[in-house]
């Protein structure tokens, strides 16, 4: 353990860029298991333990990588503290991601099953879309590409945005609750996955973000 | 990752980072540098005639005063490694005897951990954080005087410290009295000249000679040790970073001790060690039991700076006198260390203290200047 000081490698910033792609992939994972549970009709008890355990890694990274940014900031002092916080926030944000992929297990835990709704197609488009997302933001965080980060957030806004147009679908239903409410539910998941995503992008380019901080200026448009 | 906005908003803020062998050779100019500063301390005390040389440390001959002074010394210039090279130096001109210096070693060892606990204060607002990070600081405090409080009786009784010492010292360079060969000593000699043939140009001679070489010469040694500190940092920071992941809380004493020495070697400093230490235990990324074991091993690689200053000597005392201080180091940790019960009492006294400081935030305040400042002045004054 000692002898990693005399061996060369990443040290710094890399490496807890490292891990931060590590736990976005964690949460991808998590992501496209529970929601296959739900819209494919996957048996729900053979992935559960596989989510809860991924979900377990992801918070078990998430202290790490809080305890080695106090460390960088302890060694290198103050050089690069925007990183830093942006950091902080950043792995929050996918932690949060984590979270509401296991909300979407709980949501196949009580029962619910898309798979043979008459707009499952289009479900599993959306599912398949933000799990693409996730890869993407992955690589976005270890690319330099101003270009491509702003095409992303706007995909991001977009979607959001047709996920809150499903969500008022569903206020305004006739469908019985017990059908109409775990889809709303489930868009507003997927809603908010989206926002965290699009957020973990800007914080990536913007460390001390203003970009779509606030919705509109009144509220936060993820948590 | 984050390089959109460095490249757009921070890259002119940026100052352009010195290429890592151009560093390196920085650093090696800067001990050569720092070699220098204590040949040149060595030269100026030579030069003063034998009278003034016995007036200035006759004070010190009385060891609590001496260790006091070590104490004062080190805190004024906030690093043992710097007191340690003057001392050293003070020993290879012959001025200062080695059964002297050893308490005013001893001292500096006391005096150093000024720094780290000043660093907790910092965190004074923040109750719990500052109760973990005083704590992490004030360990090495008092794992530094309960060494020196067995182990300077010990010595003045026994000897046996500095006979150590002087045994591994004859060994390796000859007999106290003679004159060592350091071939270090040859390439620094000639610049020593260059400043003391300055200084007689402008009509200085003897006494003033002397103080002002000596001035000149801890004026070096202190600017140099900063600067190789400062390199030395930026150079193995990630280094530093990444083994501190890999060893704290998966680690075992031995290994986080062998990790502070690695560090404080590397960045010559063992302020700087043990100050990374405090952010740590006041986010409560590491907790003290880790932290102990990574401060002694600060306190015996902050030794290397004085066997360092040692080769600038001519005298076999000034390589005991550093070997006085790393066989210090070691034994006080072969005695407080190895025994769960003694290991624990620095860690149970330091606790102790910050649960106090915790409650009455002057208590903490008045524990660094009435520890670090009061006591020092008191003693020498009575004790000189």
């Amino acid at each position: 353990m000692v002898m990693s000081f005399f061996r060369k490698g990443d040290g710094g910033l890399d490496t807890i860029a490292a891990h931060t792609v590590s736990m976005l992939a964690e949460a991808r994972h998590s992501f496209d298991l529970s929601s296959m549970a739900l819209l494919s009709g996957a048996d729900v008890d053979a992935v559960a333990n596989d989510v809860r355990a991924t979900d377990e890694r992801i918070n078990q990274a998430e202290q790490d990588l809080r305890g080695e940014l106090v460390v960088h900031v302890s060694v290198h002092g103050s050089d690069d503290i925007g990183e830093v916080l942006g950091y902080t926030l950043l792995i929050k944000k996918i932690e949060r991601i984590g979270d509401q992929a296991k909300n979407i297990l709980d949501l196949a835990e009580e029962g619910v099953d898309l798979s043979s709704a008459s707009d499952i197609a289009e479900l599993s488009a959306i599912r398949q879309t933000i799990s693409e997302m996730m890869s993407e933001a992955a690589e976005l965080l270890n690319e330099h590409n101003q270009e491509r980060a702003d095409a992303y957030r706007a995909n991001a806004d977009a979607l959001r945005g047709q996920l809150e147009g499903r969500i008022r679908e569903c206020m305004h239903s006739e469908d019985p609750g017990h059908e109409i409410v775990p889809r709303a539910i489930l868009f507003r998941y997927w809603k908010r996955i989206v926002a965290n995503l699009g957020s973990v992008v800007t914080t990536a380019t913007e460390p001390l973000q203003t970009k779509g901080y606030h919705d509109d200026g009144e509220t936060d448009i993820d948590d | 990752m984050f390089g959109l906005v460095m490249d757009q908003t921070t890259a002119p803020l940026t100052h352009r980072e010195m290429p890592t062998g151009a560093r390196a050779v920085l650093v090696v100019t800067l001990i050569y540098i720092f070699l220098v500063g204590v040949g040149l301390l060595e030269g100026g005390i030579k030069v003063m005639g034998a009278d003034t040389q016995a007036q200035l440390f006759q004070g010190v001959d009385n060891p609590i005063a001496g260790l006091f002074v070590g104490i004062l010394g080190t805190v004024l210039v906030q690093s043992s490694s710097a007191s340690t090279s003057v001392i050293v130096g003070l020993v290879a001109s012959g001025a200062l005897g080695v059964d002297a210096a050893v308490p005013m070693i001893m001292g500096a060892n006391i005096g150093t951990t000024v720094t780290n606990t000043l660093v907790s204060l910092g965190s004074i607002r923040q109750s719990e954080d500052f109760k973990r990070a005083f704590a992490a600081a004030t360990v090495h405090d008092f794992f530094n005087l309960l060494a020196v409080m067995i182990l300077l009786p010990f010595e003045l009784l026994t000897g046996w410290l500095s006979g150590a010492a002087e045994s591994i010292s004859e060994q390796l360079v000859g007999a106290a009295g003679s004159e060592w060969k350091s071939p270090v000593k040859k390439w620094v000699k000639e610049p020593v000249n260059w400043l003391r043939d300055g200084y007689s140009n402008l009509g200085l001679e003897e006494n003033v000679l002397g103080t002002i070489m000596v001035i000149t010469g801890i004026g070096i040694v202190l600017l140099a040790l900063t600067f190789i500190t400062k390199n030395m940092r930026r150079l193995v920071a990630d280094r530093v970073e990444r083994s501190l992941n890999a060893v704290l809380g998966s680690g075992g004493g031995s290994v986080a001790m062998l990790l502070g020495m690695i560090i404080t070697i590397s960045v010559q400093s063992s302020s700087i060690t043990t100050s990374i230490m405090v952010p740590l235990a006041a986010a409560g990324v590491v907790s003290i039991h880790n932290i102990y074991p990574v401060t002694l091993g600060a306190n015996v690689g902050t030794t290397i700076t004085a066997l360092l200053a040692a080769l600038a000597a001519s005298k076999p005392e000034a390589l005991t006198i550093g070997l006085v201080h790393t066989l210090f180091n070691v034994g006080a940790i072969a005695i407080l260390y190895p025994y769960k019960r003694v290991r624990e009492i620095p860690i149970r006294l330091a606790q102790g203290l910050a649960q106090i400081a915790v409650t009455r935030q002057a208590v903490a305040i008045g524990y660094v200047v009435v520890m670090f400042i009061v006591i020092p002045l008191v003693g020498v004054a009575v004790f000189r």
